[in-house]
This record gives C-alpha cells, sequence and structure tokens, in this order.
C-alpha cells in the first residue's frame, strides 16, 4: 500500500472505532488515572463513536477533508481527559494533511507526529506515562520507519508495535500505575484504536473481544478505586474481599446452565466491586462482600471452588491507616533540623519571620548598616546542621561576603544573588527541596527576576546622587537601585514610587512597613495604591525594620 | 481563613492558600488547561498566566459555614473542548482535595478567563 485515500482512512477510524468500543469495559477497569473512576473506556468510546459517525457521513476520496470530518465529529463528541487528548491528536493530524488528497507512507507518519506535537501544546505539565506518551513513541518510531519505507502498512505496524511497548513503560513514568500493577487506561484505549487501523488497512476481522487481560490487573485496579475512598474503617460496607474460581462440573451445569451474565447478576447481591471473567471451564470471580458464604454458595452450584482467598478489609484498613489497632506512643527520633536549608540576611522582626514562613530556615540579621562577615554566614549555616545550603544575601554588598562563605563552609553551597528583601522572598517561594543546589540556584534565580524593588529611607546628609537634590532628613525613593525622589513628605515620596514602578502588568504589590511607620499610616497607604492601581493584588505586611519606613515589591 | 479538622489528638489547620494552592497545582495537570489566570478582569483582552507560586491568585476559596466552595480562573488551549476540559478540572480538583486534605468540597466553579492559540 503506497498511498492511502479518504475513503479507506474512513474504513480505518470505523474499525478503530468499533474495537475500541468492544473493549472500552476493559479500559474502563484499567483506569486510575487521573481520577480512579472507572470511566476512560466510557468516555473514549463515546468520543471515537462521534468521530467515527461524522467521519463515515461526510467520507469522500480526499483524505483531508476526510480527515477534517473526523477531527469536527471528535471535538462535539469529546468526552473525558482521553477523549479530549483523542480529539486534540487527530485535530493536529487533520489539520497536517487538509490539503492532500491522498497520502504516502511519508505523509502519514508526518501526520501522526503533527498529532502529537498539537496535543503536547494544549497541555501545561504534560504528565508522562499517559496516552500522551504511548501517542507520542509511536509517532516518533513512524517517522523513523517511514524514513526507508514507503509501503504505508508496515509503517502502521511499526507504529502499533511501539505504541504496545510504549503502553507497557507506562507503569515506569506514573507512579500510581506501578502501584496499582496496570497500565495506563487511555494508553491501551488508543492502543485498541491504532489495532483497528491496521486491521482495516490488512482487511482482516479483528476478534470480537480480547481477552487478554488476567484478573489480577483488574482486581488491584478496582481495590485502588475502593480504597480511595475510605478516610474511615467504620466506611467499609462490605468487609471481606473474596476471590475464587468455579471449576464448572458437567452435572452441575446441566443443572444450572452457566451464562456469565446472570451469573454476575446474581452474585451482585451480596456486595460490591463485582468482577466476573469466564471461559468454558472457569470463572474467576471477585466481589467485595459482607457475607462471602454466600457468594461461595452461590459459586459451587456451578461446579468445584479451587483457589479461595478471602481477606478482612476492615483490618488491612485500620493498619494502613492506623487507627484503633494502634495505641503506640510515637516517639521523635532527632534528625538534623534542616538538611537543606536556605540562609538569608534581613533586618526586622516582621522581615524575618516572613521570609521563615515561606521558608527560610535561617535569617542572620543584617543589611543596609550591618553587613554579616562571611564567619557570621558560616556559623549561621554550621548552627542549623545543614548538608546542602542555599545563601541569599538579600542586599548587594553581602553577596560577596556570601560567595565567600559558599566556598569555605565544607558542603555543599550556591549563591542566589538577591539584592533586596522582595527579591529574596520571591526566590524562596521557587524553592524545590527534591531539586540539587545548582538547579535550585538557577530557578531561584530566574524567579525573582520580575520582581521590581522600591525603598524608602532617609537621608543622613544633604547631597546630590543620580541627579536628585537631596537635604538631610529627607525621605528618598530608591527604585530599583536608583534615587528618583527625595521629599520631606513620606506621602508623596511614597506615592511617586509606586507610579514609577507599578505598571499596567502588575499583578501583586507587597508593602512591607518598618517600625518608623504606624499600621494606621500604612493601611492608609495600602487603601491608596489599591485604589489607584485597582487590578493588582495588595499586600501589607508589618517588617519592623528600621530605617526603611517602606520597602514594595511589585511583580 | 481557615479550614479546621478536629481529631481526638487536636486540631488541624489548613489555611485558604494551602487549598487554593493544591488545587491550582491539580488542576494544571490536566489536560487543555495552559494556566491558571487572576480573578481580575482582563485587560486589553490578555490574559496573564499566573506563575506557579501564585496559583492561589487563580483560586478563590470561600467557606460557608460547613460548607467549602472553589472558584478557579483558567486559561484553556484553542481548539479543545471548553465543556469538557472544565469538567475535568472540577473532577481531579475535588478528588485531589479529598486525597490530600480529606475535604470533602460542596462545589469547584469554574471560571474559563481566555484562549490561547498555539499553532505547532
Amino acid at each position: 500500500m503506497k498511498s492511502l485515500d479518504g475513503i479507506q482512512f474512513a474504513e480505518m477510524v470505523k474499525m478503530g472505532a468499533h474495537h475500541l468500543f468492544q473493549n472500552a469495559d476493559y479500559v474502563d477497569a484499567l483506569n486510575v488515572f487521573p481520577v480512579p473512576d472507572g470511566d476512560t473506556g466510557t468516555n473514549m468510546n463515546l468520543s471515537m463513536s462521534s468521530g467515527s459517525k461524522e467521519t463515515e457521513a461526510h467520507a469522500v476520496a480526499h483524505i483531508g477533508k476526510t480527515a477534517q470530518a473526523l477531527s469536527k465529529g471528535l471535538l462535539m463528541g469529546a468526552r473525558g481527559n482521553s477523549g479530549v487528548i483523542l480529539s486534540q491528536l487527530f485535530r493536529g493530524f487533520g489539520k497536517d494533511v487538509e490539503t492532500k488528497s491522498t497520502l504516502s507512507a511519508k505523509d502519514f507518519a508526518h501526520a501522526f507526529q503533527h498529532g502529537v506535537d498539537m496535543a503536547y501544546k494544549a497541555v501545561m505539565k504534560p504528565v508522562e506515562g499517559t496516552i500522551l506518551t504511548v501517542a507520542k513513541d509511536s509517532a516518533k518510531k513512524a517517522i523513523e520507519v517511514a524514513e526507508h519505507e514507503d509501503n504505508i502498512i508496515v509503517v502502521m505496524e511499526e507504529l502499533l508495535k511501539e505504541a504496545k511497548a510504549s503502553l507497557e513503560r507506562t507503569p515506569d513514568l506514573l507512579p500510581v500505575l506501578k502501584e496499582v500493577g496496570v497500565v495506563d487506561s487511555g494508553g491501551q484505549g488508543l492502543v485498541y484504536v491504532y489495532e483497528g487501523f491496521i486491521a482495516a488497512m490488512k482487511g482482516e476481522k479483528l476478534p470480537e473481544k480480547t481477552s487478554s487481560y488476567s484478573m489480577d490487573d483488574l482486581v488491584s485496579a478496582e481495590h485502588h478505586k475502593k480504597i480511595q475512598g475510605f478516610m474511615d474503617t467504620a466506611d467499609i460496607e462490605f468487609g471481606y474481599c473474596t476471590e475464587f474460581m468455579v471449576k464448572f462440573m458437567p452435572e452441575k451445569v446441566a443443572e444450572n446452565p452457566f451464562n456469565e451474565h446472570d451469573f454476575r447478576e446474581g452474585l451482585s447481591q451480596f456486595g460490591d466491586s463485582l468482577l466476573v471473567i469466564s471461559d468454558d471451564e472457569i470463572a474467576k470471580v471477585h466481589i467485595h462482600s459482607e457475607q462471602p458464604g454466600n457468594c461461595l454458595g452461590y459459586g459451587q452450584k456451578f461446579g468445584d471452588l479451587i483457589k479461595i482467598k478471602i481477606d478482612n478489609m476492615r483490618q488491612q484498613h485500620s493498619e494502613i491507616v492506623g487507627d484503633d489497632y494502634k495505641k503506640d506512643v510515637l516517639t521523635s527520633v532527632p534528625v538534623k533540623k534542616h538538611p537543606y536549608a536556605i540562609v538569608t540576611v534581613a533586618m526586622g522582626e516582621g522581615i524575618s519571620d516572613l521570609l521563615k514562613s515561606v521558608g527560610a530556615s535561617a535569617v542572620i540579621v543584617g543589611g543596609q548598616t550591618m553587613n554579616p562577615s562571611t564567619e557570621d554566614i558560616v556559623k549561621a549555616i554550621e548552627s542549623i546542621g545543614a548538608e546542602k545550603v542555599l545563601i541569599l544575601p538579600n542586599n548587594k554588598n553581602i553577596i560577596m561576603a556570601a560567595q565567600q562563605a559558599a566556598e569555605v563552609i565544607g558542603i555543599e553551597a550556591a549563591v542566589v544573588p538577591t539584592k533586596s528583601v522582595p527579591e529574596g522572598l520571591a526566590a524562596i517561594l521557587a524553592f524545590n527541596p527534591e531539586a540539587t543546589v545548582e538547579d535550585n540556584k538557577t530557578t531561584m534565580t530566574e524567579a525573582y527576576a520580575h520582581v521590581k524593588t522600591g525603598q524608602i529611607t532617609f537621608a543622613v546628609r544633604d547631597t546630590s546622587i543620580d541627579g536628585v537634590e537631596i537635604q538631610k532628613d529627607d525621605y528618598m525613593a530608591i527604585s530599583q537601585g536608583k534615587i528618583i525622589l527625595a521629599s520631606p513628605s513620606l506621602v508623596d515620596v511614597s506615592k511617586s514610587l509606586f507610579h514609577d514602578l507599578v505598571d499596567e502588568d502588575a499583578e501583586i504589590i507587597t508593602i512591607i512597613y518598618g517600625e518608623d511607620v504606624t499600621e494606621t499610616e500604612a493601611k492608609e497607604l495600602a487603601a491608596f495604591v489599591e485604589e489607584k492601581y485597582s487590578h493588582a493584588d495588595v499586600e501589607v505586611y508589618n517588617g519592623k525594620q528600621p530605617l526603611y519606613p517602606y520597602i514594595i515589591s511589585v511583580e | 481563613m481557615s479550614i479546621e479538622l478536629k481529631n481526638e489528638f487536636g486540631q488541624i489547620d489548613i489555611s485558604n492558600d494551602v487549598v487554593g494552592q493544591i488545587a491550582g497545582g491539580a488542576a494544571i495537570e490536566c489536560y487543555g488547561i495552559v494556566g491558571m489566570a487572576t480573578k481580575h478582569q482582563i485587560r486589553d483582552g490578555l490574559t496573564d498566566i499566573l506563575r506557579k507560586e501564585n496559583f492561589s491568585k487563580g483560586v478563590l476559596v470561600r467557606q460557608n459555614g460547613e460548607d467549602l466552595h472553589i472558584d478557579m480562573y483558567i486559561v484553556i488551549s484553542y481548539g479543545t473542548k471548553v465543556s469538557e476540559v472544565a469538567y475535568q478540572v472540577q473532577s481531579k480538583v475535588k478528588y485531589t482535595l479529598n486525597k490530600t486534605l480529606g475535604l470533602a468540597v460542596k462545589s469547584v466553579n469554574i471560571y474559563v478567563q481566555g484562549v490561547r492559540v498555539t499553532n505547532p
């Protein structure tokens, strides 16, 4: 097959949708992520059948137009996370082939790749180990194969093979899958669609139902869904997880003909989380019930019971959540206070508390008029028993001392060269305890890049700086390190400083007022700022810092 | 404002900011969302997408007696089914808050503040 047209493509879509429909129950059973509500298969099936209907209604030889129809049908019928992703995948596919009447193997592979690109664009934090990963890995493979292969069927075969391999790898990427012991449900759904595609290309029929899954897969997924719901052992309504197999006996089955559907119905009166899988010889049963005996008795009507396992879930659950059964007194083990520490510098009790509240391990008292020495910083780090440390000087005159401290301390250390308290705050908020010192340094440095700092202090003598005439005891507005104005009126200076710093992109304005300012004054200023710059949120803190009536930041 | 949980050992207070952060974090893992927006009016038709540490700005946690209501302001990707993406966010947020904090949320209200067009 060297080229693919719209009519053939419509057949593929139809078969893909049908094959997914056949296996929707199994996909439902696997569903534990993002929310274990067991509807992935149902949702994907509804999405895909809507896509397939629209494709069938508008199928023409021009593949671009047919793919548009699929894209539209999927968008209209998209249900659930996986349905929305599916619609994006084929929206990208459709966009890529829009003007083509037939596809070569290369075009075909490229369209899948374009679909993946489109799908990844619509999410902020793509979670790997999901349908996205399966689509991505398999499209990449298709591109590779199409480089030297012009038979579309071969490309599709390879694509499917890689999709299956990628699906098998999903538990390695997404911990919850591994925990439960299943593969990703959405990824499995996509594999079914692709299996339908290839069958249609080759003109093969697919088995009505693939019973390839094991009871164990389903049971653990079922348990996972259940366990989520219980906050309290007392909430468990059906206390015994009961599993058994019935080996059919001819004489019993002659009397009670076995029918899976009726058998399931009959058992459902005894509990929930019911799973039944059967073939000609055996029925496997899993049920949560309050009367496991009744369940076993019911099974015995059809044959011998083999492999019986009954667990008391209440006991298991209370062991997990540690209530009732555990009355041990916990003793606390002394640990290093802050193995991964942030040491910073600031003046003012309020600011110090604020820095600690966002994650600083130690705040060295210092700043404009009393710069801590290298030794002060080293001592502070040693006193908290850190193994790794980030130092935030919050003042350009302390950066040097901080760097020297980082060199001599003898543990992993880095300096995030913050020049003001607001920069320090923004940097600390970006700290990630899981990341390396170097990576944290990078992300924290980026984090405060957009923070603008303004400070108000008073002049100790007459002078002229940055072209501004300053009289002793004037208030000075320092915007981003530059003096912009001096005046005897604190209110005027404050307003000018805001005027200089706040633009219409400002989202958050933080006002930290010092010991020379009363709460009332600070509140009045905040009210003015809120009024004037109503597009931003204003936050006010009592920093209790000396010398600086106001420290403000705009981000 | 905070949420109080009591048990036999004492009391646990969870601040609304924490609820906001968790809700925001859960939301942006959802497919189809490209960001959280501020609850302010959109300026010049451009919605600012909030940075991670400010998610709680795009999440409003309201307590009404025992009930907890959450309003979220989101920006979605163009070409996705908006109603479905919003529904996914609701269910993910509800589930995550229940799982991590043991909080039952009465309502999660979604305000779609913007659409982001991306051209691959």
